[in-house]
């Protein structure tokens, strides 16, 4: 037990990683405010790449690819993000409010 | 060797910390304050895998530019100290018990399939992995991926006003 706590490896960085996800996951699930989902998706995007990043140190070595494609995955997703972000913004302007439940209540 | 040690516990229970801070926060400016940090501490989380320029590009574009593009349209919107409510309770514990438990069953189904090893599943991606890269060769990927962005943000605009517009029109109609 003492021995994995203290040699650090790519199962720590996996189960961050996993963490980081699951944080993501709840937070899109029992949020109420829609621009909060977004920044967890966002949360779920950097699990991702946190992933990707220790599999490539671990696994490669050559830190090149993975700093490419993880660039790429970070693009798409703040391109992503900024995307969501605009159609939240018309969202509220035609609502005046972000609340799921409150929208659900308009709708019906 | 201890350093190394205690650097990894401390951003480890920063980025949970702040992840946690993300969905839990009572108000909207410390969320994105959480968001801000959690962009920090993973960074260096990458600086400290040999990630230098993802972890550079990372603070850049994710912690500068999208952090204050977030602020700055809460603050236009007027919503900054807006307090977040969250889900009722029961849908809150029963998410928790349904994630937790499919996080322990894709161990398990990876433990179990992969002969006990997670390095098993990615041994077809190591072994063709020491050909040279250059960015050069991923500019040309990159552009498409601007100009499909930026068509499908057009469309999307376009489509959202003609939509936005409609609605109004319509609740006229009725009155």
């Amino acid at each position: 037990m003492i021995d994995i706590i203290f040699n650090i490896g790519l199962i720590h960085y996996l189960f961050l990683s996993l963490f980081l996800f699951m944080t993501g996951l709840i937070g899109v699930l029992i949020s109420r405010n829609m621009l909060r989902a977004v920044m967890s998706l966002f949360i779920m995007t950097i699990s991702v790449v946190l992933n990707f990043v220790a599999f490539g140190y671990y696994c490669d070595g050559t830190m090149e690819k993975v700093n490419m494609l993880s660039i790429f995955i970070l693009i798409l997703a703040v391109i992503q993000t900024v995307i969501a972000l605009v159609i939240l913004y018309k969202i509220y302007q035609a609502n005046e409010y972000l609340d799921t439940e409150k929208i659900k209540d308009k709708e019906n | 060797m201890v350093l190394n040690i205690i650097y990894f516990y401390i951003l480890f229970f920063a980025i949970c910390s702040s992840a946690l801070g993300v969905i839990l926060a009572p108000r909207m400016y410390m969320a994105v304050l959480s968001l801000f940090l959690l962009v920090c501490f993973t960074s260096l989380m990458y600086f400290s895998l040999n990630a230098i320029y993802l972890s550079v590009f990372q603070f850049i574009l994710c912690g500068l530019i999208l952090s204050a593009y977030i602020f700055l349209l809460l603050k236009k919107i007027g919503r900054i100290n807006l307090g977040l409510k969250l889900a009722p309770a029961s849908k809150i514990i029963m998410s928790s018990v349904f994630i937790i438990l499919l996080a322990t069953l894709s161990i398990m189904y990876f433990y179990q399939e992969f002969d006990n090893s997670l390095y098993a599943f990615f041994n077809t991606s190591v072994e063709n992995s020491f050909d040279s890269v250059n960015f050069k060769n991923y500019l040309y990927p990159l552009s498409l991926i601007g100009i499909f962005v930026f068509v499908s943000a057009t469309v999307l605009r376009a489509f959202l006003d003609s939509t936005l517009n409609k609605q109004p029109q319509k609740n006229e109609d009725k009155e």
